[in-house]
């Protein structure tokens, strides 16, 4: 009885410590911002989210209203169903590795005896709401204004994201879990990244196999998908209960928020103790270092040979940081399958991929530049050594050139085969992408930890925003360059424009006090 | 070259502040081959000199000759014969120890069998041989000290400053580290080292600094500091604490 009582009362402490412990993290980012700035700058973005949601909504009033509106509405929602949940539950399994090997307060809290089940509860509540709030933020303002042109039912998305942020983090708990027991603590944490990864993509990942089946495949899979995805009635498959939840039916939210609940709350109860166990034994558990390959003994090398061969192994050596890297190359991979099964250019097939493979070519650059030059494990050290700062940026960033041209070189032939103009353009302009990317992340460093590559632009949002920009503009203009029109020129005196400013804002910013 | 009797390292009116003054005017001359204790409370400003020395942080005024390099107006020159070792060692957890001596080595353009020679030499002499090819993600606090030392000590600097380099050694590796430190002053190499731990200065110095608020209060060899006090027996413990609080009331 007193243990009931005991638990009661520790699981709301356990949620208020970690909203604070939120809020506080979530204040941090915005710098030296004061509450009521940061309150104004929230309302602001409140209001520009749903003027944005606004068009949004206008089109799918007209597709419902449109022929076939409710299995066009249920086609849409199943879509989106399939991109959410694999999503959060991807969140959830980083944020739940993250908990389990991260120490902060667990040592403290598991040498307390607070209940362990109301600790776990309330650490996944806490995750569950972050990976809500992460898809949240698009979603809610969509269901705001469509319920104020009058289609309540997609207030429905609000306890049908609920429900799934619920589900999704009892599946992550129970996944992240599993993976310890059977992996141990030394694996576990590379496993559980490298799985969240691939669940969170999965649904892209997904489209893409289904893209690359032959044509009769192909066509008999989607017919076996359609007729559940369309069934916009009382739907018989109750693996579609979350999409009919989320397109308003009340029977189906009611079932999918006692199913999210039931998941969260078993999860919980059968993890209580093991997590308590895992996270004891995760802080004690020596890092998974490995071991070098017997390589020729590289002494004597010229100082630049000495930075690109460091950089080269701490990039390659980073089980983590690769498989995001080798994740960018499994969404390249079945591109080229295509190209290489178009089988000569098409003129289509160059306008179509060549901006994707120069996009994903900048964002590449991008992480490794920021991870190269940002991310540096020992910035002090470098600064004691005799050489001047300009000759270790330039050889730092010679080295990120190898695993881009790793990773892109086989879509990269295959639309060279498919179109010899499209593949010179891709790798020229990419080269252009790659050199605009790594600029920018020079021009504006900013000392942090590698393991936040894929959460840098949280810190710099201006990096993040030029970033993005110039990739899109370098994807215009291979796009324009394709097609063989000289209005190429374009977006490239704008990258130039770009970079330019980028280039005088940051020199400012070092000039400054 | 420089000459043989040209001082490893003077600093004339150093200043930085950080808002407040975290070094105020510093004065210092130390001889080639000394091995000089720097001490102070928390918050004296030992750590910010050594760096401002190291070429970390730019100073607001004064001047930093190490073996007569000016180096606010040449900082590559003076670095190619400097070797800062902070608290905290600066490691690359996915190298390993030969891979980390291999990369310090090519940038201070260590000639390659020289090098590869000295790698060896020192992973023997640190306990680390064994360890060579583990990377450095699985070390001990103790090993990861050891192998920056290394590290410093690879190039054979002419000037090897330390900031605190016994914090969290085990008494194995911390003797290990002093017999290293004390060899290389007789070898002649000049160490500053900055520490908490009075009984590793008194025992190991030559000569001894005390700051406080970022300017020198004291300085000379330990029976010299032990007389401007007063006690002729006093231990440098009772020493520094009496330097440090009248240096309090006066501040």
């Amino acid at each position: 009885m007193i243990g009931r009582i005991g638990r009661a009362a520790a699981f709301p402490r356990f949620v208020a410590h970690d909203l604070r412990l939120s809020s506080r993290g979530l204040a941090s980012m915005f710098g030296s911002l004061s509450p009521r700035g940061l309150g104004v700058l929230i309302a602001l973005l409140f209001l520009a989210l749903h003027a944005a949601a606004w068009p949004i909504a206008g089109w799918l009033d007209s597709v419902e209203d449109g022929p076939n509106g409710p299995a066009r509405i249920a086609t849409i929602v199943a879509g989106g169903v399939a991109l959410v949940i694999p999503w959060i539950v991807g969140q959830s399994l980083v944020e739940f590795t993250r908990t389990l090997f991260g120490r902060s307060d667990l040592e403290l809290i598991l040498s307390s005896p607070a209940d362990v089940h109301a600790l776990l509860a309330a650490r996944a509540l806490s995750i569950a709401l972050g990976a809500v709030a992460s898809v949240g933020l698009l979603l809610a303002p969509l269901a705001d204004v469509a319920a104020l042109r009058g289609q309540l039912h997609w207030l429905a998305l609000y306890p049908a994201l609920l429900a799934a942020g619920l589900a999704g983090t009892g599946l992550a708990v129970v996944l992240a879990m599993a993976l310890f027991l059977a992996a141990g603590p030394r694996r576990a944490r590379l496993l559980s990244q490298i799985a969240a990864t691939a669940v969170g993509a999965s649904a892209a990942l997904g489209a893409q196999v289904i893209a690359m089946l032959p044509e009769n495949m192909r066509a008999s899979v989607l017919a076996a998908l359609a007729p559940a995805a369309n069934d916009a009635g009382p739907g018989r498959s109750l693996l579609m209960t979350p999409v009919r939840a989320a397109a308003g039916d009340p029977r189906a939210i009611l079932l999918w928020t006692a199913f999210g609940a039931a998941v969260f709350v078993l999860a919980c109860v059968l993890f209580g103790e093991r997590f308590a166990r895992a996270a004891i034994v995760s802080s004690g558990a020596p890092a998974n270092a490995g071991s070098s390959a017997k390589t020729t003994s590289r002494f004597g090398a010229s100082v630049g040979a000495a930075l690109r061969a460091k950089e080269r192994r701490v990039v390659w050596r980073d089980p983590w940081l690769m498989s995001q890297l080798l994740l960018q190359a499994a969404y390249t991979t079945p591109l080229a399958v295509i190209l290489w099964r178009g089988g000569g250019p098409t003129g289509t097939v160059g306008v179509a991929f060549t901006p994707a493979l120069v996009v994903i070519a900048a964002q590449l650059a991008g992480a490794l530049s920021w991870i190269a030059l940002s991310a540096e494990d020992a910035p002090d050290f470098l600064a004691t050594a005799p050489v001047s700062r300009r000759a270790i940026e330039r050889a730092k960033i010679a080295a990120i050139g190898q695993p881009i041209a790793l990773i892109l070189a086989l879509p990269l032939a295959a639309l060279a085969f498919a179109s010899p103009w499209a593949g010179c353009c891709a790798l020229l302009f990419g080269a252009g992408a790659v050199a605009s990317a790594a600029l920018v992340n020079l021009w504006r460093q900013a000392p942090s930890r590698r393991g936040l590559v894929l959460r840098r632009h949280s810190q710099s949002k201006l990096v993040g925003m030029m970033e993005h920009l110039v990739s899109i503009l370098w994807a215009v203009a291979v796009a324009i360059a394709v097609i063989g029109s000289w209005t190429t020129i374009v977006p490239l005196a704008a990258v130039a424009g770009v970079l330019a400013l980028n280039s005088k804002w940051a020199a400012v910013g070092k000039a400054g006090p | 070259m420089p000459a043989p009797d040209v001082p490893a390292l003077v600093l004339r009116s150093l200043t930085k502040s950080f808002g407040a003054r975290a070094v105020d005017g510093l004065d210092l001359a130390i001889p080639p081959g000394e091995f000089y204790a720097l001490l102070g409370p928390n918050g004296a400003g030992k750590t910010t000199t050594l760096r401002l020395v190291a070429g970390l942080l730019p100073a607001d005024a004064g001047e930093i000759r190490i073996f007569g390099i000016d180096a606010r107006r040449s900082p590559i020159d003076a670095k190619r014969i400097v070797a800062w070792l902070p608290d905290e060692p600066m490691l690359y957890d996915k190298l390993d120890p030969l891979e980390y001596l291999e990369f310090v080595s090519g940038l201070w353009s260590v000639e390659g069998r020289r090098a590869k020679r000295l790698a060896e030499e020192l992973l023997e002499s640190l306990g680390l041989w064994p360890h060579r090819r583990e990377r450095c993600e699985g070390f001990s606090r103790g090993m990861r000290q050891k192998l920056a030392l290394a590290g410093a000590l690879i190039h054979e600097p002419r000037l090897l400053m330390l900031d605190e380099p016994l914090t969290g050694l085990d008494a194995a590796a911390a003797r290990q580290v002093k017999d290293i430190l004390t060899d290389r002053a007789r070898a002649g190499a000049t160490v500053i080292m900055t520490t908490h731990i009075l009984e590793v200065a008194e025992r190991l110095a030559d000569r001894i600094g005390i700051i406080a608020h970022g300017r020198m209060i004291a300085e000379g060899t330990l029976d010299e500091l032990r007389s401007s006090v007063g006690g002729g027996g006093a231990t440098l413990e009772t020493v520094f604490l009496d330097l440090t609080s009248k240096a309090r009331r006066a501040a």
